[in-house]
């Protein structure tokens, strides 16, 4: 007979994993978030967390990326549905899915080509008369370029709930009377609304933290809670401070995550 | 009333891309107020028939007539017609109340006069007091009920429900047909059911359209199709028979399995090369001499009401028979039939020559008498 | 069924595919410019791939890149796949969502979170900033995505299937090795697949748990964009997305071989 022990060793690796790279991290960030800069215990980077500047930053940093989700949401909704009516539509799903998989940085790079000064958009520009413009590095170019990578992610949970409501729900709402509009908005539309959650999740968290765009194409005109978490990191050297920071992102996150996880019902 | 036909098929023929017609050339018409089952095994087209009367999908040639108006344009939420779907279709984000009231609401009517009706068809199916449940929390019974109720509540000329039993155990299935059967007496309006149970459509119909590749084979009332099947399809597909190749010599007699026996049927020419059927519960066991066939007993199964005994003639057709009465594995014994258990089938009959056909007999019984 | 596409949501479509694919082809297009430029093409050369071919430094880091992908994910497909198995056995309802919460934690977690915590836990642990530290952070951000492609798998399948293997007699390795791991190989495949993709693609977590000498493409394309525009960047990425087309082709024709039997599509 196999004793327990043996029986349970194979967990062992994974049980050790959750301990060093889920919890001991975490317990870290929040340690670590106590200390300032000199290496003394303190609550001074909370008392700076609340201070004016950092407030500011967390609320323009909600602000773009609340705007970039929605903007996502607006264009990937109705492309995941249009996709649903195509005949090869797993083919089509992949062939939105492919940009995703390009390296983040080399989309980001591409815009920097682009949105050039002397860029192809200017270019249009100027042909239609508007002239050129300064494109690159504007509050504009870093949310364009950020709904530009995160639109398969937001297309990819709406697109696999819709294929999943039954055609024939449709169908019954058309039998009882329900226009096309209606339809959508009574049943479809609620039907698909986990599939709007967690496309808003995957969008919102990352757009909160993303450092690289704002480095690349925002050129930091935008300061979002992600900069602010590598700026103390790596640059400032101040742990104690991006650990405050990471704390409250984490706790962001949470809500969130609360927030768009309701029980899922089915039939 | 103007018209007793509330919907009229001419010359309805769906086809997808360049596959065979799904419908090829179907017509009927359905009259007000009866209870109608479209019969045939999954394939068929009757689902398609329902579809395009629901509006979900439009022919791709002939005509489709709604209390005399052409129909073929009106989208689905347009028609004067409800569904109950196969699966049910229930709206799994609304409550019982909610999914009941679902065609109200988008009727905009009030809010009063919507908790009466609800509750009125909600009553009707039986399931007063379950207006908060959810959908998840009802069993696969009180979920047929609701989309049913979710039907009736607006009040439309039609129902049509699509195979909505199939998902149900035996028991609740019986129970269920007759609760239908009661419902569509009690609202008076017309009922197309679609199924490919044969003793439901049986149990239910005032009229059964059997429908095969496309083509409606045979119409008519269950007692009609039961006891004359037009072709070897419909005869088959409508409880067990005995197919066996004959020959008509004249009226009144036919030749099968080399003899010659007395018969109800006429107007075939002679010798006319013809199927005949007869069902297993028409067949009687009786001792060899007595017996107009013999054959020998391959197998006995108890079904409970009676025996069904399958055994072998000298040509080697099988013959199946359900007797109250037991045989032996093994042994010869006789059968016996009256001269009317015998069904005979012209070979490639259309279903207007078949009516064309049995009217004669009418003609002829009453000159008779 | 009926389903029509108009062609106004025709042109919609055709729209969304040209914004998401023109940045990628733009980039490839100007990787044949002789000039230096992103905006004037002078005329077609192949010399950014030849001094790309030529630059030894890249080729090293493209190397690394490629074994760290290669080595963690095989790492997290193991651990993930026991990880897995622990979830789908674990016989208390609250022990199977405590895993799993702790499972998707890495998931959701921002970039940048993961990787400051793991610049802490390195710097506190001794663990020297480079290719351990690096493969290290690779195998644990996968792990959790592994877990989440398996286990699906494993309560797709009938525990019937595990009493009539051990009915015939196997043992539990038996069962183990020739009933549940050939049952949820394609979710294996799938897991070390998005795992490979995971570790190509990183770079926020990279950027920060990298030392002096050691880098990956991710992390040098980001500092080669930080200085400006230099086309050989364009160049690499043509290759590059001419293999990630490769991947997304061969991952295409395996589960579509796969879809009868595996992904239980059902079709009526």
């Amino acid at each position: 007979m196999e004793n327990k022990l043996t029986r349970n060793l194979y967990k062992v690796p994974y049980l050790l994993w959750i301990l060093l790279f889920v919890i001991i991290p975490i317990a870290l960030v929040l340690y670590y978030s106590f200390f300032d800069i000199e290496g003394h215990f303190s609550l001074g980077n909370y008392q700076k967390f609340f201070t004016p500047v950092y407030l500011q930053m967390t609320l323009s940093s909600f602000w773009y990326a609340f705007l970039i989700t929605a903007i996502s949401l607006i264009i990937a909704y109705p492309t995941a549905l249009l996709l649903t009516k195509t005949k090869h539509k797993q083919l089509w799903l992949l062939l939105i899915i492919v940009p995703s998989w390009i390296n983040l940085l080399l989309k980001a790079y591409a815009f920097l080509g682009i949105f050039g000064t002397y860029g192809i958009s200017n270019s249009f520009l100027k042909v239609i008369g508007i002239g050129q413009q300064q494109i690159l590095f504007t509050d504009f170019s870093f949310v364009f370029v950020s709904v530009y990578i995160f639109i398969p992610f937001m297309i990819l949970p709406i697109f696999n709930s819709l294929n999943e409501l039954n055609p024939t729900l449709v169908d019954a709402a058309k039998d009882l009377g329900a226009s096309k509009w209606t339809t959508f908005r009574r049943v479809i539309f609620p039907l698909t609304i986990d599939g709007v959650k967690s496309g808003c999740q995957v969008t919102f968290i990352p757009a909160l933290s993303l450092f690289m765009l704002t480095r690349l194409i925002a050129g930091n005109r935008v300061i979002t809670l992600g900069t602010a978490i590598e700026q103390h990191f790596l640059v400032t050297q101040d742990w104690g401070m991006g650990s405050t920071i990471a704390v409250f992102l984490i706790i962001i996150m949470v809500l969130i995550m609360l927030l768009t996880n309701t029980r899922k019902r089915g039939v | 009333m103007a018209n007793a036909n509330i919907i009229q098929f001419k010359h309805v023929t769906k086809q997808y891309d360049n596959d065979s017609p799904v419908l090829d050339d179907v017509s009927f018409e359905i009259e007000r107020g009866k209870f109608y089952t479209l019969l045939g095994p999954s394939g068929c087209g009757k689902t398609t028939i329902l579809r395009i009367i629901a509006g979900f999908t439009e022919p791709t040639s002939g005509e489709v007539f709604f209390n005399g108006k052409k129909i073929n344009q009106v989208p689905a939420n347009k028609r004067q017609v409800n569904t109950v779907f196969q699966d049910y279709a229930l709206f799994p984000h609304l409550n019982v109340f909610e999914n009941v009231a679902f065609g109200l609401r988008i009727k905009k009517l009030k809010n009063a006069e919507i908790q009466t009706k609800v509750k009125e068809a909600l009553s009707f199916v039986n399931l007063s007091g379950y207006e908060k449940r959810e959908i998840s929390e009802m069993s696969g019974g009180q979920r047929q009920r609701v989309a049913i109720a979710r039907a009736i509540v607006n009040e439309p000329e039609v129902i049509l429900l699509d195979e909505p039993l199939s998902a149900l155990d035996l028991k609740l299935r019986t129970e269920m047909q007759y609760e239908l059967r009661e419902l569509q007496r009690r609202l008076g309006i017309t009922f197309i059911f679609v199924t490919h149970d044969q003793e439901e459509a049986l149990a239910m119909s005032d009229e059964i359209f059997v429908i095969n590749k496309g083509t409606i084979q045979q119409s008519g009332t269950p007692i009609d199709i039961y006891d004359e099947p037009i072709n070897r399809f419909v005869a088959d597909f409508i409880g067990e028979s005995n197919i066996v190749k004959g020959k008509m010599i004249k009226d009144y007699l036919v030749e099968f399995v080399g003899r010659q026996f007395e018969c109800v049927d006429m107007g075939f020419n002679e010798n006319e090369p013809v199927e005949i059927v007869i069902r297993p519960e028409d067949l009687e066991i009786t001792s060899l001499e007595r017996g107009k066939l013999q054959v020998k007993v391959d197998s006995q199964l108890f079904r409970g009401v009676h025996y069904e005994i399958c055994g072998y003639d000298i040509d080697g057709n099988e013959w199946l028979v359900h007797s109250t009465k037991k045989a032996k594995v093994g042994t010869e014994i006789g059968l016996y039939f009256d001269p009317e258990a015998i069904h005979v089938m012209r070979l490639g009959e259309t279903e207007e020559e078949f009516d064309r056909r049995l009217e004669t007999y009418a003609d002829v019984d009453r000159h008779g008498k | 069924m009926d389903k029509k596409i108009t062609p106004l949501s025709k042109l919609f479509l055709v729209i969304i595919f040209f914004i998401l694919y023109a940045p990628i082809f733009f980039l490839i297009f100007y990787s044949f410019n002789s000039g230096e430029t992103m905006y004037d093409f002078e005329g077609f050369s192949l010399e950014w791939y030849r001094q790309l071919f030529h630059d030894t430094r890249l080729f090293i880091i493209v190397l690394n890149t490629i074994v760290v992908a290669l080595l963690s994910s095989l790492f997290s497909t193991i651990i993930g796949i026991l990880g897995a198995l622990a979830i789908h056995m674990a016989k208390r309802r609250q022990t199977k969502n405590a895993l799993l919460s702790f499972n998707n934690v890495l998931i959701v977690s921002p970039d940048v979170i993961i990787g400051a915590s793991f610049l802490i836990l390195f710097t506190m642990a001794g663990v020297k900033l480079g290719f351990y530290s690096v493969l290290l952070s690779h195998i644990a951000f996968s792990i959790p995505i592994v877990v989440l492609m398996v286990l699906p798998k494993l309560t797709e399948m009938s525990p019937s299937l595990i009493d009539a293997a051990r009915d015939l007699g196997a043992s539990s390795w038996d069962v183990m090795s020739k009933v549940i791991i050939p049952y949820i190989s394609p979710g294996i495949f799938a897991g070390f697949f998005m795992a490979l993709t995971y570790s190509l693609d990183d770079f926020a977590v990279t950027f920060f748990v990298t030392g002096n000498g050691f880098s990956t493409l991710s992390v040098e394309i980001y500092s080669l964009a930080r200085r400006g525009i230099s086309l050989n960047i364009n160049a690499l990425s043509a290759i590059l997305f001419l293999f990630t087309f490769a991947l997304v082709v061969i991952y295409y024709f395996i589960t579509q071989r796969n879809k009868p039997n595996d992904m239980g599509v059902r079709k009526r």
